[in-house]
């Protein structure tokens, strides 16, 4: 008897706790791929081996202690709430994200579960848009295209009501159109790079009306499980840099003012999860996850951030 | 008067502002069209704020705090609270006399935004210790639905 198919791929597992050794390697064991465990960071340095197809899973206090780890050659590394059972230290997610971490989970269990074997299945499959990756199967996702520029608000008001309407508070509905309306914004006004790399539409009046047709076209999806919400905004530039996002949104929160460049920011702000894919040249997705089950003291302060880059034949 | 898609009634020394600050608001311009001397701004009735519009909110602050004259902030709109708190240059320009806050009452879920007298309370908001508050539908303690640390670290010192 054969059995199917797994994706392929080695993990390593790096937390100085037994205990939550033992939980990170139950959740990432879940892709049947091979799981090593260390304690600490000289033991990861030798498990990864400099193996451009593994992925490293690391105590964000380890990471902290090391930031210059993910200058080291991986599939991915990913940092993990210090316990099961307790968020990620604001400063340590800053601290990594500055560092230029692409990957930084914030949140306890069972969040931590769901979205680190998202992750991880993202990497190890190279499957890395859409965010029915996130959602319960069953999931009802409703999609918009604009076809306007000046559909932004109407886009972003619907999807406000949307989500009221199926019984998420007013609280949730008025973080979605902050996060809907500077996600759509970005994608329509600063995605945009002519040959020279100039964001050619980043000065444009914002009531001009312009045709969304060709690479201008922006859609727009959310969904809800119950769990979730998710906010789903995609472009067809590729444009943003998917290795500096992560470093901007953990420095511009200290800034003394707010004088530019603050839309994703904010809606890093709003989320408790922000996702960023990029298929350089062709399509950049940002998904913002609203966790609708805890109270927002539940979950960590600061949102967990990934980015992921499409490869050709790995991620 | 109307500026973009928001609503600005001067009554003496007091500014009511309704509706959207956003693309649409040069909220900046509108400082030298307010009376000289200390100025009330309230907020209570936004409904809507993006980063441009935070950023034209910054102007106006920050050209009415250039004046000299006090600056007072009454009935902030909940989704500006949010969005002030990562503004660290706020805490120094205005002067926040009452805000609404996101509550959630952990006996029935009930979710609410009840106005906060900021001075009466203002050494726990100081401290980052949230006021406590009854809920509307059953009567318990509700509690604040952030992390203080986020939500009210523009009382912070």
């Amino acid at each position: 008897m054969q059995p199917s198919t797994a994706p392929c791929g080695r993990l390593v597992v790096a937390h100085p706790d037994r205990k939550a050794q033992r939980s990170l390697q139950r959740l990432v064991g879940a892709t049947l791929c091979p799981v090593e465990v260390v304690s600490d960071v000289d033991a990861l340095i030798a498990a990864m081996a400099d193996d451009e197809t593994a992925i490293a899973i690391v105590d964000a206090s380890l990471a902290q202690a090391r930031p210059d780890l993910q200058l080291r050659k991986a599939r991915a590394w990913i940092a993990v709430p210090g316990e099961g059972l307790a968020s990620a230290d604001a400063s340590a997610i800053d601290t990594l994200l500055v560092a230029g971490w692409r990957h930084v989970v914030a949140h306890p269990m069972p969040v931590l579960a769901e979205e680190l074997l998202a992750t991880v299945q993202k990497l190890l499959r190279g499957d890395v848009f859409g965010l029915e990756k996130y959602m319960a199967w069953g999931a009802e996702v409703r999609s918009y295209t604009l076809e306007d520029c000046r559909d932004r608000d109407d886009a972003v008001a619907t999807v406000a009501r949307d989500v009221v309407a199926v019984g998420l508070p007013d609280r949730v509905g008025s973080l979605v159109s902050v996060i809907a309306d500077e996600l759509i914004a970005n994608a329509l006004y600063v995605a945009p790079v002519d040959g020279a790399g100039v964001r050619f539409r980043s000065a444009d009046a914002r009531e001009k009306p312009r045709a969304l047709t060709g690479r201008d076209v922006v859609t727009l999806r959310w969904a809800t499980d119950a769990r979730y919400l998710a906010i789903e905004v995609r472009d067809r530039w590729g444009s943003l840099d998917p290795t500096s996002v992560g470093a901007r949104l953990a420095t511009s929160a200290k800034q003394s003012s707010s004088e530019g460049g603050m839309g994703l920011p904010l809606a890093y702000a709003c989320c408790n999860q922000l996702v960023v894919g990029s298929d350089p040249d062709a399509m950049t997705e940002m998904i913002a996850l609203l966790d609708v089950r805890y109270k927002p003291t539940e979950l960590g302060r600061t949102a967990s951030f990934h980015s992921f880059t499409l490869r050709t034949r790995t991620a | 008067m109307k500026l973009g898609r928001l609503d600005v009634e001067v009554s003496g020394q007091r500014v009511v502002l309704a509706g959207r600050i956003d693309d649409s608001v040069a909220l900046g311009e509108l400082a030298a069209q307010l009376p000289a001397g200390a100025l009330v701004l309230d907020t209570a009735a936004v409904t809507f704020v993006n980063s441009i519009g935070m950023r034209e909110w910054i102007r106006l602050t920050r050209t009415l705090a250039a004046r000299g004259a006090p600056v007072t902030l009454e009935r902030v709109a909940d989704v500006m609270m949010t969005q002030m708190n990562l503004i660290p240059e706020l805490r120094k320009t205005v002067q926040i006399a009452s805000f609404h806050a996101q509550y959630a009452c952990p006996s029935c879920g009930a979710e609410a935004t009840p106005l906060i007298d900021a001075v009466a309370h203002r050494a726990e908001l100081r401290s980052l210790l949230p006021p406590l508050v009854p809920c509307g539908e059953c009567g318990s303690l509700m509690a604040l639905a952030d992390f203080p640390e986020r939500y009210l670290m523009i009382f912070s010192d």
